[in-house]
């Protein structure tokens, strides 16, 4: 197993040079200019030449790839033409950040109550109440964030007003009792961000808990243990539950991956200022060094995330060989 | 929009010929609710087909004098910003998604997604280390930052390129009726959905190449395209379908995203996505829902549909 | 089962390593700042006492593109920027816009309105104390002007003073015509009689840095600027708020306001500012109609205020139809504007009566643009040489192109592609570009016709009339050229008497409006509502500094 880590960690580095050249090449041979954007309205010809040369946009491209790219190994990942005097480091990984605790609460969640959900939706199987779970879980995946938000944010921002309309504002936020004593309670801020992103995730985690757990009840110690006359939690609890977790773990990145997908409409509908919003804007107005940081580094991610889950996956079930894909 | 598809790379059909198709039909055919998705499926795209036939006003056609309306009997979904049929342009974006999500699925995993699994699977060696690591390449990019990143990118060099064709050819329109950017909007998805396929293509051939009856075929000096068209095809077509079915939620999500983005269908060529985004906002949802609710309600139900009939196929195929 | 205790033992250590996160971002929280939640026993903190609770605004902000002022370009990065820096002289608040004379004490004109002369005030400072001399305005200026720097706005706001196009260059060691006359007197050259100099002189391209501060750090002093100006920048956090606190040893006097925070991130401002989260708001179209509604309490804080911008569509005069002005004429006439704007900003923008805007020396309430009129468009579309009769150039295709990231971004271009559809039979292909690619093409002209804005940068019709119709200008996106318009635009440019200048303009204006090479649509309003608390804010109809204006009374 140890060669199989080697070879993914080795075929790593050969990924992300792939990917950040496909990146850097679609950026630059597009059409459209970062220097025309941060210019403004009076664009002299002059300046535009002499910024370009500075910046060594006036040489040709895998040149200046090959420039980024030594840059780069030295971690520096250069300057935002957007958000000049920072450099893109600096700029993207406080707004990861955010988006990364956003995503990490929204992955614990999915998981909390997809959970039980496929564990009750086991337990009712044969009733009618079983696919009604799973079909509602299903609805609940088929709507769009894009058609979830407005409706909750106008009930409860606009309409109740029992919530903040949006923005980032921490994990916690202290509750204060009569002004003395502060408890830090979940930020109301995320809350509305936090339903939109965890209603098309349930689904997943659910299902896949429910098969599992179906299989489990009728494995013989299962049966045992209830003969033995334990209570229907403590099974649930002591044998079901970890069998079905298992195969969760495979699921880890592809839930990653739709948290990270529907940040880009979470953050830009209820102004967050995460990285889905930093990485729209930078596409749009050509701000290469951000567009190039943020795909390698999404790249990375996803690439590192999906090897942790392939290695628990391998550790707690030996069954699993990695590596012998072939046969 | 990632798809699960999870749960269709665990199935393995037994060897299929027609009558087994006859049985999953049937099993199919007890499922009520898989039925109803079908029909629901059936009515949104055949509200795309006949779109020009059967929309009561044409979907750009403004009227300023009724903006924002809600359900009236002259406009039966009301009217949007510009005072334009709702229901009009309910029906030019289903046939949007008609077309992105056919021709999607027809280039990318059809042809490319098969075409590479089949080939990978078959040939090995050299050929298949390659696709299945290109395969890598594309599923380790971030999906939606590499389309909204294409679709900006290189959106005008399209239109550029089809106007330069007309100029040649002398064919018109081509450009005024949108066709660029449904052109780049589907093979930008076709190059991050044939992945998935290609993947659970190769996996199966694999498995089917050390049966006896495939080997058989090979020492009886059958020839590669026979193997594959008589033996390996009819055995994964039930796979192919399966993967289909589980990618076309993805895909029309997909478009509506990018336009929402505003990198895909270009107006006024209608879409759900451009209809979501006139929706959204919070106050407009209090003055006009209808804005939002009419495509969200469309979409929702479309999406829902293509999740359970996916479930359902799986569970017949399956022999559930 | 082993498997299974690995399993709980790998979640266990899943839940703690949360756990600790968890602790570790709410005793961050705990140490930082205040928790400004929605709820209402956790508002009672967000005036956190220490800092003089009546004396701090709160306004929505956006996160500066720079706090340079040689490098801004952008009204946002702008907005801060005249807080914090300050020139010679400066603009005063509306209506007036006069000029004032701001780290000058007086200046002086010499008979040939060539030589300016500046004395500084005595009790100007930077930031950290040390006072404000000649020599420091020389450097500043010199820095702006320099080839290094590439500042985009340098050309269009220094150019006139004398060696200072050689300078920017790279061909003279320094600017010929700044001269240090002594440590508080400086003299500026310019090459002819420009009466719009000092205007120019006010943006934030003349202002003064500290020569200190920038060589020691020049790529990172931005961020704790020692500006000039009334405001010190106290705190930015990228993308959460920045923090503007009054530099007490101004040399206009204190300024009453003690702190403006700028909260960068959250949903619609009106919202917020209904929950007391913010003390001004600018309103969307989502929110106007009530704001505007007399019964509602928020429409007696409601107030809109022009804007020195207009939006226009723009018709390449070199590239066919619109090389007929017959054809642009047409296209004017087919669109009614009123309409469109009431239906689809609901009336949030004015139509355009001419090409300057309200506000601006020379501007004219009597409407000059052309109206709509539809048949007077079709009969102007027959005069000309395109079309499908005999003897007539079919239309080739016509393409509008606009900037817009969002799908709906042009759905008054939507509006317009159906009336000159219904009006004029033409069909108009829309393009939407992301705005990078957008301005690339705008500049090369190779558009054949497009819809933008343009933004005055200093309240002098010449920023307008010769930067985009004078033939040779480079701004002049949409290749119109004509030679009595230039002829106008030469005389004002030099003209010393106001009113005679301003009448160039005006008649200028006229020829450039009957050729339509732009259809000027409409003038940008600003919409906001105000808290009562505030007293002395405006919204300028371009940046201009205010928080010395303003007082918090609460």
């Amino acid at each position: 197993m140890g060669a199989y880590v080697i070879r993914r960690l080795l075929w790593l580095p050969v990924l992300l040079l792939i990917v950040s050249f496909s990146t850097f090449a679609l950026a630059r041979y597009g059409p459209g200019d970062p220097v025309a954007v941060i210019a403004g309205q009076v664009r002299d010809p002059v300046v535009l030449a002499q910024i370009r040369a500075d910046r060594g946009f006036d040489r040709p491209i895998p040149e200046q790839y090959l420039m980024w790219l030594n840059r780069a190994i030295r971690g520096d990942l250069g300057e935002s033409y957007l958000q000049r005097g920072f450099s893109v480091s600096e700029l993207i990984f406080p707004k990861m950040w955010i988006s990364a605790q956003l995503g990490m609460v929204a992955l614990i969640i999915v998981f909390a109550v997809g959970i039980p959900l496929g564990l009750l939706a086991a337990r009712l199987a044969g009733t009618w109440l079983d696919p009604m779970i799973i079909g509602t879980l299903l609805f609940l995946q088929a709507i769009p964030v894009l058609v979830v938000i407005p409706p909750l944010t106008w009930l409860f921002a606009v309409k109740l007003q029992w919530l903040p309309v949006g923005g980032w504002d921490g994990i916690f936020a202290l509750y204060w009792i009569a002004g003395v004593i502060a408890i830090p309670i979940p930020n109301p801020h995320l809350y509305i961000p936090l339903v939109a992103f965890t209603l098309p995730g349930f689904v997943g985690v659910a299902r896949l808990v429910r098969v599992t757990a179906l299989e489990v009840n009728l494995e013989d110690y299962v049966r045992t243990a209830r003969s033995k006359g334990l209570s229907e939690a403590a099974v649930q609890f002591r044998h079901v539950l970890p069998n079905a977790l298992l195969p969760l773990i495979t699921v880890v990145g592809f839930a990653l991956a739709g948290i990270i997908e529907g940040a880009f409409f979470v953050e830009t509908l209820m102004g967050i200022n995460g990285i889905g919003r930093l990485t729209f804007e930078a596409v749009t107005s050509r701000d290469y060094d951000v567009i190039l940081a943020t795909t390698v580094v999404f790249a990375a991610a996803f690439v590192i995330c999906n090897l942790i889950a392939e290695l628990i996956y391998g550790v707690v079930d030996p069954r699993v060989r990695l590596g012998s894909s072939r046969s | 929009m990632t798809s699960a598809t999870m749960d269709t790379a665990e199935t393995h059909p037994e060897q299929m010929g027609d009558s087994e198709w006859r049985i999953v039909w049937r099993r199919l055919r007890r499922k009520r609710l898989a039925m109803a998705s079908l029909v629901v499926i059936g009515i949104i795209y055949a509200m795309g087909i006949f779109a020009p036939l059967l929309a009561p006003y044409s979907y750009t056609q403004q009227n300023l004098d009724i903006p924002r309306q809600g359900p009236s009997r002259q406009h039966l979904l009301g009217t949007d910003t510009l005072g334009r049929d709702m229901l009009s342009r309910t029906m030019f974006s289903a046939r949007t998604t008609l077309i992105v999500t056919t021709a999607v699925v027809l280039s990318g995993s059809l042809v490319i997604g098969n075409g590479l699994g089949l080939l990978s699977g078959y040939r090995g060696g050299w050929v298949d280390a390659l696709i299945m690591r290109v395969g890598d390449v594309f599923s380790s990019l971030p999906g939606l930052v590499m389309l909204i990143l294409i679709n900006a990118t290189l959106g005008t060099r399209v239109i550029e390129a089809v106007r330069g064709f007309e100029r040649t050819t002398g064919i018109t329109g081509l450009v005024a009726s949108g066709l660029p950017s449904y052109l780049l909007v589907f093979s930008a998805l076709s190059l991050f959905f044939w992945v998935g396929t290609a993947r659970i293509i190769r996996a199966q051939i694999l498995q089917l190449r050390e049966r006896d009856f495939i080997t058989s075929a090979e020492a009886l000096g059958a020839t590669p395209y026979r193997v594959i068209r008589y033996h390996l095809l009819p055995n994964v077509a039930f796979l192919i379908i399966l993967q289909v079915s589980a990618t076309l939620g993805g895909i029309a999500g997909s478009e509506i995203v990018l336009t929402w983005f505003g990198v895909g269908v270009q107006p006024p060529a209608a879409s759900f996505g451009a209809m979501l985004f006139e929706g959204s906002g919070p106050r407009t949802f209090q003055q006009s829902p209808h804005l939002l609710l009419v495509p969200g309600g469309v979409v929702t139900l479309l999406l829902f549909a293509f999740n359970l009939l996916g479930d359902a196929l799986n569970d017949a195929v399956r022999g559930r | 089962m082993r498997q299974n205790r690995m399993l709980a033992i790998l979640l266990g250590v899943l839940s703690t390593l949360v756990l600790i996160v968890g602790g570790l971002s709410a005793s961050l929280l705990l140490t930082g700042k205040g928790g400004t939640s929605g709820t209402n026993s956790s508002r009672s903190d967000t005036g956190s006492g220490a800092t003089a609770a009546s004396g701090r605004i709160r306004i929505p902000g956006t996160d500066p593109s720079t706090m340079d002022p040689h490098l801004a370009s952008d009204s946002t990065s702008a907005e801060y920027i005249v807080e914090i820096f300050s020139g010679l002289v400066t603009i005063g608040p509306p209506p007036k816009l006069d000029l004032q004379l701001d780290l000058a004490k007086s200046v002086e004109i010499s008979p040939d309105g060539k030589t300016y002369t500046f004395v500084l005030r005595d009790n100007a400072t930077f930031h950290d104390g040390r006072k404000v001399t000649a020599d420091d305005v020389k450097w500043s200026i010199e820095r702006a002007a320099s080839k290094q720097l590439a500042s985009p706005t340098a050309m269009s706001y220094l150019s006139d003073i004398v060696g200072m196009p050689e300078y920017f260059q790279g061909k003279a060691q320094n600017i010929a015509g700044i001269e240090v006359v002594d440590p508080s007197t400086i003299r500026f050259k310019i090459d002819s009689p420009k009466p719009y100099f000092l205007a120019k002189l006010s943006y934030p391209t003349s202002f003064v840095v500290d020569r200190k501060q920038v060589e020691a750090n020049p790529r990172n002093w931005t961020r704790k600027p020692n500006g000039t100006g009334p405001y010190m920048l106290t705190e930015w956090r990228l993308g959460e708020r920045i923090a503007l606190t009054a530099y007490d040893k101004f040399y206009l006097g204190t300024p009453k306001l003690k702190e403006a925070v700028y909260l960068i991130s959250g949903g619609s401002a009106l919202t917020r500012f209904e929950n007391n989260e913010l003390d001004i708001a600018p309103l969307s179209i989502n929110d106007i109609d009530r704001a505007r509604d007399p019964g509602q309490a928020l429409s007696k804080l409601y107030s809109s205020s022009p804007q020195f911008s207009i939006s226009y569509i723009a018709f390449n005069s070199k590239l066919p139809p619109f090389d007929d002005p017959a054809v642009r004429r047409a296209m004017g006439m087919a669109i009614d504007r009123k309409k469109i704007s009431d239906v689809t900003f609901k009336g949030m923008l004015a139509p355009a009566s001419g090409i300057m805007m309200p506000g601006l020396p020379g501007y004219t309430p009597e409407v000059k643009t052309l109206q709509f009129d539809p048949n007077a468009a079709k009969a102007e579309l027959a005069k000309s040489k395109y079309g499908t009769g005999p003897g007539k150039i079919p239309f080739p295709t016509i393409t509008m192109t606009e900037a817009g990231g969002g799908a709906s971004a042009g759905i008054d271009t939507q509006a317009y592609i159906e009336q000159w559809k219904t009006v004029l039979g033409l069909n108009i292909e829309i393009k939407q570009l992301d705005f990078a690619t957008f301005i690339a093409d705008q500049q090369s002209k190779k558009l054949q016709m497009f819809s933008a804005g343009w933004v005055m940068d200093y309240p002098d019709p010449e920023d307008v009339m010769d930067l985009k119709f004078y033939s040779t200008s480079s701004l002049n996106e949409q290749s119109y050229s004509n030679p009595a318009v230039d002829k106008l635009l030469d005389a004002a440019r030099s003209e010393k008497d106001t009113n005679q200048r301003l009448d160039l303009y005006r008649q200028a204006e006229k020829l450039i409006i009957a050729d339509a090479p732009w259809l000027p649509l409409y003038y940008s309003l600003a919409h906001q509502v105000v808290s009562p608390s505030v007293k002395g804010w405006f919204e300028p109809p371009m940046v201009l500094p205010r928080l010395r204006f303003v007082e918090v009374t609460r």
